[in-house]
């Protein structure tokens, strides 16, 4: 059947994505929850910008927020950004569903329908003012910040019993397990990067919004330290990580990184409920996969003059400006804060900007060392695409639209097939949905309910039929040793 | 000595056969199961380019002895085809590309460097090894991931087993077994003694199966190590500490690698202070073989 597209259409697979890599610490008891986190990366040469989302809930006051960094942060180094990037980043980049429409073999007709585009624009940075002292305890601050609304600490320590008692005597309540995290990061000459917020700047933002921190610096090392999150974190988290370099794709280099499945047929009624599709997708992936890995969700080139950055499109691509506010510091032609380190990549005017996202759920368990990255020249697209196909409609008398209804049949077992093996979930279940829902009592439900008793009734035999082969396959091993040990063959 | 190892001579003669034949089990392992299906066009590159240019380069050296539509160039030739198909097996096993000129540079590189970067007649840099280095720093455009493989146990003990057999048999075990105890005693110390992480951050890096495959099935390569045994171990255990410092310390991804390459120039010195017998692959019926191309 000939099948035309009409719309990619964009469904968040995670509802709510928020906080970052690093840890909450809270300064009134209560529990923090970081649940999901999303960071852009940028990176080039030895240069990384590193912005944090950060979706606080609770009351401001008691936000605080600890990163290891590998070199002593400068106030230039430390900015403040719309979080109106994240949406953008994500909504184009997420995992999408595309939908096809069949053809009426016997009376053929198109649909088209486009995205509509819009551009948003948005950078601010703000100026330094001063901001707490504290001494002792082998910890040394050696720089503070007022970034925006947050009062910033850049500390250096000698021990981590002696931060984590300066962290808990100036009234910052960090979680037991800690110690064993801040040690190492210590040990390897990290700094610790402390963020609250300052309660005068703060009234003056609208709807007490945080914004997401960004910092950049220059180091050989391209990790994201996902330890120090887990400390106060119960179970399994998941990071979204957007990538951007001049080169290509970036790539987990001390955990597998696999491609999510793409391109596959599902049946129709996913649409109405793909964000629980695909975050049973994901789930069962996961598990499949042996849980310490990094999925490749979504990879391409969105260098500002290239002119197809996506297809489908489910979000707008970002623009130039909006890359830049993520930190992809190249597209600038003069560097966007003054950078007089000559170890700094400057730009040099090639604007080549690759787009890469990564979904990891971890947890202390399958993810004992922090995530480290490499960029690759890998520049092959990859997008998490999944497809239904609207059937067709109308009269189907004709010769065609019998056969037509004949591979319509088929079609739906396969996309109920690729269901099932997908999310791991089993045919009993999805029947059970497919019937019970009062949503599903439209035509292409019960056309797939129908189909699915079939398809039960066939994987039971194919069960049987594999028993069958290995009954056989006994025999004929059983038959051929008896052969041999009688000396026929 | 050399005899007592080779107790398994009997059944086969040449034991690069066993090991085509284990890397490619890991081969289809990470096709198949890890999932690197995206790059499986590269093992047929791979593969055709070490064979032709192999059979090319010892048309031009038996250009004197032998054409290659005579049956005897044939019979001398084909005895050297395993070591072709090892060098592209490293190369299917490590090095990642999206360009088919880079994997055919890579591979002929390799090759090529084994019939004519020679010292006293033994060649000097590991083929699928100098491959993936000129490919990665020097092109730009290939790349080795460490993590391609996981940390699963299954292929850890596997590889262990496996390489052991392979590496048995050719009685080159103690270099593996040197570099690795190196490798793994230097993050030892660095990871768990000094930085003090906790056990499993260590378990992490070493049990990659990246480190496991190059052990013994990259740096086991007795023609480009050193002859004599105790060179071998120093040897082995520089290239452990070089392999260990460049990814600790200069984050080199397929630091290992990089290291051999870099080592593999001081083999003909370790080899002059130290002299010892020349290793053979097959040392009855092929050794006039070896003889035609050191001369």
């Amino acid at each position: 059947m000939k099948k035309i597209l009409m719309a990619g259409i964009l469904v968040s697979c995670s509802t709510s994505l928020f906080a970052f890599c690093g840890f909450y610490v809270s300064k009134a008891s209560g529990t923090l929850s970081n649940k999901t986190s999303q960071v852009i990366l940028a990176r080039d040469g030895r240069k990384t910008v590193v912005t944090m989302y950060n979706d606080f809930k609770g009351n401001i006051r008691d936000f605080a927020m600890v990163i290891p960094v590998p070199v002593l942060l400068q106030k230039k180094d430390i900015r403040v950004v719309e979080p109106g990037i994240f949406q953008r980043l994500n909504d184009y980049s997420s995992p999408r569903l595309v939908e096809y429409y069949d053809v009426n073999p016997c009376m053929p007709r198109v649909y088209e329908k486009d995205d509509l585009m819009s551009v948003q624009e948005s950078v601010v940075m703000k100026s330094p003012k001063a901001a707490p002292t504290a001494r002792g305890y082998g910890v040394t601050i050696e720089a503070q910040y007022l970034v925006g609304e947050y009062d910033i600490l850049i500390l250096g320590a000698k021990e981590s019993s002696g931060l984590q008692r300066w962290l808990s005597d100036n009234g910052y309540k960090i979680p037991e397990s800690a110690e064993e995290v801040l040690e190492p990061y210590i040990k390897s000459n990290l700094k610790f990067f402390v963020a609250k917020v300052n309660p005068k700047q703060a009234t003056a933002l609208n709807n007490g919004f945080l914004r997401p921190i960004q910092i950049s610096f220059a180091s050989e090392k391209f990790i994201l330290p996902i330890r120090l999150g887990m400390a106060n974190a119960d179970g399994d988290q998941d990071l979204v990580i957007y990538g951007l370099t001049r080169r290509g794709r970036i790539e987990c280099t001390n955990y597998r990184n696999i491609d999510i499945p793409s391109d596959r047929n599902i049946p129709l009624f996913v649409k109405k409920n793909f964000g629980a599709f695909y975050s049973n997708l994901f789930q069962h992936q996961w598990n499949n996969e042996g849980r310490n890995l990094a999925f490749l969700e979504y990879a391409w080139d969105i260098t500002p003059i290239n002119p197809m950055k996506c297809d489908p499109c489910v979000g707008n691509p970002p623009t130039q400006q909006e890359l830049l506010t993520a930190g992809a510091w190249w597209l600038k032609q003069a560097d966007w804060s003054d950078y007089s380190d000559p170890d700094m990549d400057l730009p040099d005017g090639n604007n080549q900007t690759f787009f890469t996202r990564m979904h990891v759920r971890y947890n202390r368990n399958d993810f004992p060392q922090d995530l480290a990255f490499q960029v690759t020249p890998n520049r092959n697209h990859y997008q998490a695409r999944y497809i239904v196909t609207h059937p067709a409609n109308g009269d189907l008398s004709c010769d065609e639209g019998r056969t037509y209804l004949r591979e319509l049949k088929a079609r739906r077992k396969k996309e109920l097939r690729q269901l099932l093996s997908l999310t791991g979930t089993n045919m009993h279940n999805w029947q059970k949905d497919l019937l019970s829902s009062d949503a599903a009592r439209h035509e292409p439900e019960i056309a797939y309910a129908h189909v699915a008793d079939e398809l039960k009734n066939e994987t039971e035999t194919e069960g049987q039929g594999a028993g069958m082969m290995a009954w056989v396959s006994a025999l004929m091993i059983g038959s051929a040793g008896f052969l041999r040990w009688k000396g026929m063959i | 000595m050399r005899n007592q190892l080779f107790f398994m001579q009997p059944f086969t003669p040449d034991a690069r056969i066993f090991q085509v034949l284990f890397q490619s089990i890991f081969l289809i392992y990470g096709t198949v199961y890890l999932e690197w299906a995206q790059r499986s066009w590269l093992y047929a590159v791979y593969i055709a380019t070490a064979i032709i240019t192999q059979l090319i380069c010892e048309a031009w050296l038996r250009k004197h002895i032998a054409k290659p539509w005579e049956a005897r160039w044939w019979k001398l030739t084909l005895p050297g085809l395993p070591s072709a198909l090892i060098t592209a097996m490293g190369l299917c096993l490590f090095l990642q590309t999206n360009h088919t000129t880079i994997a055919i540079a890579a591979a002929m590189l390799g090759i090529t460097a084994k019939y004519f970067i020679r010292i006293r007649g033994k060649h000097i840099f590991n083929p699928s090894a100098l491959g993936i280095v000129a490919a990665v720093w020097l092109t730009g455009e290939a790349w080795v991931n460490p993590g391609q493989w996981g940390n699963g146990f299954v292929q850890f003990s596997g590889a262990l087993i496996l390489g052991i057999i392979v590496v048995t048999r050719v009685q080159k075990l103690d270099i593996s077994l040197a570099f690795l105890f190196t490798y793994i005693a230097a993050s030892f110390i660095r990871q768990v003694l000094y930085l003090q992480w906790p056990s499993d951050f260590f378990y992490q890096s070493v049990s990659t199966g990246t480190l496991l495959v190059f052990s013994f099935f990259m740096i086991s390569d007795p023609k480009t190590t050193p002859d004599h045994p105790i060179a071998r171990i120093i040897w082995g255990i520089m290239v452990g500490l070089l392999g260990f410092w460049l990814h600790s310390f200069e984050y080199i991804n397929g630091a290992p690698v990089l290291a051999l390459v870099l080592l593999q120039p001081f083999v003909p010195l370790f080899d002059m202070i130290c002299r010892s017998s020349r290793f053979q692959w097959n040392r009855l019926p092929v050794q006039h073989v070896h003889a035609h191309i050191h001369h």
